[in-house]
């Protein structure tokens, strides 16, 4: 190394310093990238440790409280006198159980000694027979087989001397062969399970003893005991911080396979809270419990729905596959929660849970577990969306209906040549050549006959098939054609104009119409209307009657009366307190006594109308109805009925006129319309037919000429789905990027560029889109019409949209059943298409329009129509198809309800396509769980001595059925509450009976039906009465007899029996039971 | 809308942006730095060039002469503690960036949603902000060969034996203003264009102006022939019957050669003036051979080219200078 030099530049400058600083800069950033590494980026970590010390210490509270409490159980008298009999069975049984002790041990010792023997010889003789059978049978190997035989032979004769253990300890030597050591050895392993056996029986009382210990411990302090809390305790303060991941691939998917991954989510890491491991189902944790209430850093609470947890297992979904987010993410929450530009699925915010179940339960109407979006698509339906945005899986038997009209003039063009062709084909043949020639054109002739019958063949079948989807076809407006009939016209311009001013809960929506706008639609309405034939002229009827009927019949299931806070009733069908307004009394009369009763009937072939003239060419009277319902000019399915939900009530003329009449006493005082002379201005007509097809009228409602148009719409099916950059936010674009809403409030979430913000606003506001457009021409606005709903409402529909997607998850996540569930699946669209729960309650726990209404309150609740949660367990599927159809099970007497005639309210026809009958009640059936097919259930015909002592039964004053029950007599059935003995036979079903007569509580709590008629004593039912003597001696089931008793009973029979039935209930003749249930305080909702 | 200063800052603080924001420093300050000691060392050869004595003493180039200083020095302390240094610096600042900014990652790509703005990553970006100017068989092929070929081709061309391996203005002026004009002019300030400027649409947006992507431009562009009228109404006369279909873009193809040649003509004068201004720089052009002189002139004119026609566009909203059906310029 040369001598430094002092002043040169290059050699005296000194680095160190500098590079010293830079590496300790370095040092720095490596420590920070540790940090980052074990703690910036595993936000995690913490989240686990705290959770371990906040839950450890809430489950050490609870431990102790537990114990405190399950001290106070266990030093009560009841539990000390169980605990007592716990000891005094042990003391009974310890002698025995001592003897069986000692013999077992025997028994073992028994055995210990010849094991050695037994495996020794056992495999010794097993390898001798082995070499003798691979010798082969052949007389050169003869000798060599004999010789081996006589080995094993002596093998099997060889004793061994085993020391054999006796009673009192005594021990002799015993020489056994092999048979004998073979046949000892199964006897002791029997003895051993004779012993145990007898253990077992013997200490049965024990056993019973403990258990009602133990279940009265647990009736008395429901929850986990202080031992399996001390076990999640020690779980607990285990955790070893780590992460937790659920990773599901379907199978040959590897992780990184792009679409194929099944599922990485590893949400738990944070949420420890939501592994059952941690909290189990039985309980629950909030924020609160573990003392974090104010924490908003704090994602520990269980979920609030832990029953979801048995259908979607956490171990298979995760969490990400129904709320949305990253669930691979981890480095902060607004990453794993997907709350960022780049990420297309993110966390649903809590009004939009629910759109999680819509991705894989776009199928079902109805979702248990997701009131929210079965609201969505109830409303989606009843609020016209349908009208314009198809979306799979709703009423498409519109759809199908034109395919099939399509269809048959096809097929009717190809028969029509045909036709044409035969005749020239047989001419062709009569004029040929040759022999050959003419009998081959004679064969093309007869093929040619043979498909034109093929096609005459299909025709009719595809005919059959729209009789049945015309029944199924429903809008959701009513018929325009029949405006003329209906409406005054003055009504209709202020109807378009002012729709929620009429009626503030209107199902349609407000369209964005200009003046003149109105007036064409309104003039081209009017003028396609029908104009005859005229209706009948009604007298007029009581109002007060009217009134009656409406609050009674159930008319409020879907219609809603009295505006504002006083408004009652449903939300699927209009409110009525200003009809007297807008209609005509005579076709309201019409309208309610059949509302299907159309004026003329329309035919899809002729896109028209068909007149009577049509009728009397053909020398037809002008009748059509379901039966009446092919065309007179072409023989196809035609348009009979109204397309409309509304049942047919089965009412009396005079009935009708009473409830028109009132419905025309609703009306506003202030009201006030502008005279309409411009309505039959031909001018207009042009205009307005461009308009009402520019807005989609015609996606709600039947207009003349316009039957066939489509949906205007968009389809809505996986608009979830859609890229982001497909919805016009227009002049909103930078606005909703930056979180600043149309009114120009700051969105408290941030950025609304997302679905959701697009949804909601569009939902709330259509028209908000629009703002600041240039559009001088009102037909380029944007068309969609405002729609009627509340803040709730629009949550849920904007959660609907949201999960409609086309999922990212496997299709075995999908829920497609293919067992009953499918029946169950079907059966709810049909179900909510008519409105059916707006009187029935069918999914447990769901609350009907009615159940709502004050004239059902209290008491007044066994007024309510029957709840049918086991309906397909009740009745006979047979049965039921027939009071579908016809609820009135009458041709004749149709004014009544066919099994609930003490009922006001009534089961109305409602034109039910044998098609939805089918599936109703394979729905009712699933729903109930009972096998399919049905193979009703075979009962043994009584004999006569059975039916005395099933008369006495039925007779007796501690069971007076028929002092509810219904048996005919009008005079008793005016206070009937529960339905006719005679229907019993074929209506109901054997084994659904005797449960309901012995436990009618445990099916339908709150019946009226009484308890404890019934008592069990050991394998059979015995009548809890007084009987006479000679009926006591019945040794048979007592429920089963008096079942097989009601379903062979006969009117003759139930006349004779009346006679002895006392006309009230004796207290002394009761037992407590029955007293308990039957006292009037508890008699709400008999026979539900 | 003007005056949006939360857009400008959006566009500055993309992660994506971060390398281009940088440059918008480095690239002056690297200049300055390059100036700085190309100019101290040509003072050095002035000093040199003037006393013949010290020039043949003289062992450093940035230092004055110092007789007891050592003529040379070991690479190991004295280069490698440099290196180690701007290792560690380095080191530093790839770390910082790494652990305060993740990875510009998007969603994933979807077939049929094209991102707006579509943008090429940032050192393409120039490439992609030549094709607003140019036919894309220019800007995307002929061009970018061009610039590799012309590239590989400097060595060959050199025909300067000095300047090798030290800063120095003097005696590489032409290739310091063939590498400012090419590289830092043209190339980085299309790669800032299409950074900074280039919005929704492609659309030229000013800085702090909104990216709406519901913009509309009132943008109309023409051909230089559209200028000139030129229909070939005129030609049509003179061309058999058969090929007067054909006789507007027969007129257009023939007017482009027009302008293409002046522009040649008058481009090369240019550079011929520039290659013969000083005594040195001609004592160099003699230097070279012809196949070097053409090769060189070729690619400077077509270098050129680019500016040009940008300025035509920009300003005078001319697309194309010459059209024909194969190929535009």
């Amino acid at each position: 190394m040369p001598q430094l030099q002092p002043d040169d530049p290059i050699k005296s400058r000194s680095y160190a310093n500098v590079i010293l600083i830079a590496f300790f800069v370095l040092l720095l950033c490596v420590s920070w990238s540790f940090y980052q590494e074990f703690i910036g980026l595993r936000p995690w970590r913490s989240y686990q440790t705290r959770f371990a010390d906040s839950y450890s210490s809430y489950l050490k509270k609870q431990i102790s409280a537990r114990e405190a409490a399950e001290k106070t159980v266990t030093s009560s008298p009841d539990y000390q006198k169980l605990s007592a009999a716990v000891q005094q069975a042990e003391a009974t049984a310890q002698p025995q159980d001592a003897a069986i002790e000692k013999q077992m041990a025997l028994v073992d010792d028994q055995r210990a000694a010849i094991l050695s023997a037994f495996q020794t010889d056992r495999s010794l003789v097993g390898s001798l027979i082995y070499d003798y059978e691979v010798i082969p049978n052949t007389p050169a190997n003869r000798s060599e087989k004999e010789s081996h035989l006589r080995a094993l032979k002596k093998a099997e004769a060889q004793t061994y001397s085993i020391d054999w253990p006796e009673v009192g300890g005594k021990v002799v030597t015993r020489n056994m062969n092999y048979d004998q050591l073979n046949n000892e050895f199964n006897d002791l392993l029997n003895a051993k399970a004779q012993l145990t056996a007898k253990e077992g029986v013997i200490d049965t009382p024990v056993k019973g003893a403990t258990d009602a210990m133990n279940t009265y411990l647990s009736d008395k302090l429901p929850g986990l005991t202080a031992s399996q809390l001390r076990g999640l305790l020690r779980t607990i303060q285990g955790l070893t911080v780590s992460l937790i991941q659920i990773n599901v691939n379907p199978p040959g998917k590897m992780i990184n396979d792009i679409g194929g991954v099944g599922l990485t989510d590893r949400c738990q890491s944070c949420h420890v809270g939501m592994d059952p491991k941690y909290v189990p189902a039985a309980m629950t944790i909030t924020k609160a419990d573990l003392g974090l209430q104010n924490s908003k850093d704090a994602p520990f609470t269980s979920h609030p729905d832990q029953q979801l947890f048995t259908w979607h297992p956490l171990e298979k979904f995760g969490c990400s596959p129904c709320h949305g987010g990253n669930g691979r993410a981890l480095d902060t929450v607004e990453l794993a929660h997907g709350r960022y530009e780049h990420w297309l699925w993110p966390l649903y915010y809590p009004e939009n849970y629910e759109a999680g179940c819509q991705t894989c339960h776009s199928a079902d109407a109805w979702t248990r577990h997701a009131p929210v979006l079965n609201e969505a698509k109830m409303l989606y339906r009843d609020r016209g969306c349908i009208g314009c945005h198809n979306y799979t899986g709703f009423d498409d038997q519109g759809q199908k209906l034109e395919d099939t009209v399509r269809e048959i003039a096809t097929l009717e063009k190809e028969r029509a040549t045909d036709n044409q062709q035969i005749p020239l084909l047989n001419k062709q043949g009569d004029q040929a050549a040759s022999n050959a020639e003419a009998q081959r054109l004679y064969a093309e002739a007869t093929d040619l006959t043979v498909t034109v019958s093929k096609i005459d063949g299909q025709v009719q079948q595809l005919d059959q098939l729209s009789h049945s989807l015309q029944q199924e076809v429903k809008r959701v407006g009513p018929d325009l054609k029949e405006v003329r009939l209906k409406l005054h016209p003055e009504w209709i311009p202020y109807w378009l104009s002012h729709t929620w001013n009429f009626d503030p809960t209107a199902q349609m929506p407000q369209f964005r119409l200009e003046p003149d706008e109105v007036k064409a639609i309104s003039a081209f309405i009017w003028q396609q209307g029908l104009k005859g034939p005229a209706l009948d002229k009604q007298a007029p009827g009581d109002p007060a009657k009217g009134k009656d009927l409406f609050d009674s019949l159930g008319c409020l299931a879907c219609h809603s009366i009295g505006e504002g806070s006083q408004k009652i009733g449903g939300d699927v069908a209009d409110n009525l307190s200003r009809e007297g307004e807008k209609a005509n009394y005579d076709y309201i009369v019409r309208w309610i006594h059949n509302p299907r009763v159309r004026t003329a009937p329309y035919d899809p072939y002729l896109h028209r109308d068909l007149t009577p003239e049509d009728y009397a060419k053909k020398g037809l009277p002008f009748v059509f109805d379901l039966e009446h319902s092919r065309s007179p000019v072409d023989g196809h399915e035609l348009v009979v009925q109204q397309q409309t939900i509304m049942p047919d009530f089965r009412l009396s003329w005079q009935e009708s006129r009473d409830i028109a009449s009132f419905l025309m006493t609703q009306k506003s005082a202030s009201a006030h319309y502008d005279p309409v002379p411009w309505i039959n201005d031909p001018k207009l007509f042009a205009q307005g037919r461009t308009l009402v097809e520019h807005y989609g009228c015609t996606g709600c409602h039947e207009i003349t000429g316009l039957e066939d148009a489509s949906r205007i719409g968009t389809d809505l099916t996986t608009e979830g789905s859609k890229p982001i950059g497909r919805f016009d936010f227009a002049l909103l674009y930078t606005k909703a990027q930056e979180g600043i809403l149309p009114d120009g409030q700051k969105d408290p979430r941030g950025s609304w560029y997302n679905l959701k913000g697009f949804f909601d606003q569009k939902l709330a506001n259509p028209a908000v889109f629009d703002e600041g457009k240039y559009k001088p021409n009102p037909m380029d606005r944007l068309r969609m019409p405002k729609p009627n709903i509340d803040q709730q409402q629009l949550n849920a529909l904007s959660s609907f949209l949201q999960g409609s997607q086309s999922s990212t998850l496997p299709p075995s996540y999908q829920y497609d059943p293919t067992d009953e569930r499918k029946y169950i699946q079907e059966g709810w669209w049909i179900v909510t298409k008519y409105n059916c729960i707006g009187c029935h309650q069918i999914d447990i726990g769901q609350k009907t329009v009615l159940m709502g209404l004050p004239q059902y309150q209290g008491d007044n609740a066994i007024n309510l129509p029957p709840v049918l949660t086991s309906e397909g367990a009740r009745v006979n599927p047979e049965w039921l198809k027939q009071f579908l159809a016809n609820p009135a099970l009458s041709t004749t007497d149709t004014d009544r309800d066919g099994v609930r005639q003490y009922l006001k309210v009534r089961m109305p026809t409602f034109f039910l396509s044998n098609d939805e009958i089918r599936k109703l009640v394979l729905f009712f059936g699933a729903l109930s769980s009972q096998q399919q097919p049905f193979i009703p259930e075979k009962l043994a015909p009584l004999t006569p001595q059975e039916r005395e002592v099933a008369r006495d039964i039925f007779t007796s004053p501690a069971a007076p059925c028929l002092k509810c029950h219904m048996t005919g007599n009008p005079a008793h059935d005016k206070n009937a509450t529960a339905p006719s003995f005679l229907l019993a036979g074929q209506r109901l079903r054997a084994p659904w009976t005797e449960r309901w007569i012995t436990e009618p509580a445990t099916i339908i709590p709150g019946t009226a039906m009484p308890s404890g008629l019934f008592v069990r004593q050991g394998d059979r039912w015995v009548f809890n009465g007084p009987l006479p003597a000679a009926a006591k001696n019945y040794t048979g089931d007592e429920a089963n007899l008096l079942v097989r008793y009601l379903f062979e009973l006969t009117p003759q029979e139930q006349a004779a029996l009346s006679g002895r039935t006392p006309s009230a209930p004796k207290p002394g003749g009761h037992s407590s039971a029955m007293l308990k249930n039957s006292s009037a305080s508890s008699r709400r909702g008999l026979s539900r | 809308m003007w005056g949006d200063w939360h857009q400008l800052w959006v566009i500055i603080s993309t992660p994506d942006n971060i390398p281009i924001v940088a440059m918008l420093g480095l690239v002056p300050f690297f200049t300055w730095f390059a100036f700085h000691n190309m100019l101290a060392n040509d003072r050095l050869i002035a000093q040199l060039e003037a006393d013949p004595q010290l020039a043949r003493t003289h062992h450093r180039t940035t230092y004055p002469y110092n007789s007891r200083w050592e003529r040379e020095l070991h690479t190991n302390p004295f280069l490698m503690r440099k290196e180690l240094l701007a290792a560690i610096i380095i080191t530093i600042i790839l770390m910082v960036w790494a652990l305060t900014l993740n990875a510009p990652l998007e969603e994933p790509a979807n077939a049929s949603v094209t991102m707006n703005p579509a943008k090429a990553p940032w050192y393409f970006l120039g490439l992609q902000e030549m094709l607003e100017y140019f036919d894309p068989w220019i800007a995307g092929v002929v061009v970018p060969t061009l610039i590799i070929v012309g590239l590989m081709a400097i060595p060959f061309i050199d025909a300067n034996p000095l300047g090798n391996g030290y800063y120095t203005y003097k005696q590489r002026r032409h290739a310091v203003w063939t590498f400012l004009i090419g590289f830092e002019a043209l190339w980085l300030v299309l790669v800032c264009i299409g950074t900074f400027i280039r919005g929704p649409g492609f659309m030229w947006f000013w800085p702090t102006q909104t990216w709406d992507p519901d913009r509309v431009e009132f943008n109309v562009n023409r051909n230089l022939d559209q200028v000139f009228h030129i229909d070939g109404s005129w030609l049509a006369h003179i061309l058999p019957a058969s090929w007067q279909g054909s006789a507007a873009i027969i007129a257009r193809g023939l007017f482009g050669i027009i302008p293409m040649v002046v522009y040649g003509v008058v481009a090369a004068l240019f550079i011929h003036w520039i290659c013969t201004r000083t005594e040195y720089s001609r004592k160099i052009y003699r230097k070279m051979s012809l196949l070097q002189t053409v090769t060189m002139y070729i690619l400077l004119i077509t270098m050129l080219f680019v500016p040009v026609t940008i300025f035509l566009r920009l300003v005078f909203r001319i697309k194309y200078i010459w059209e024909t059906p194969w190929f535009s310029i």
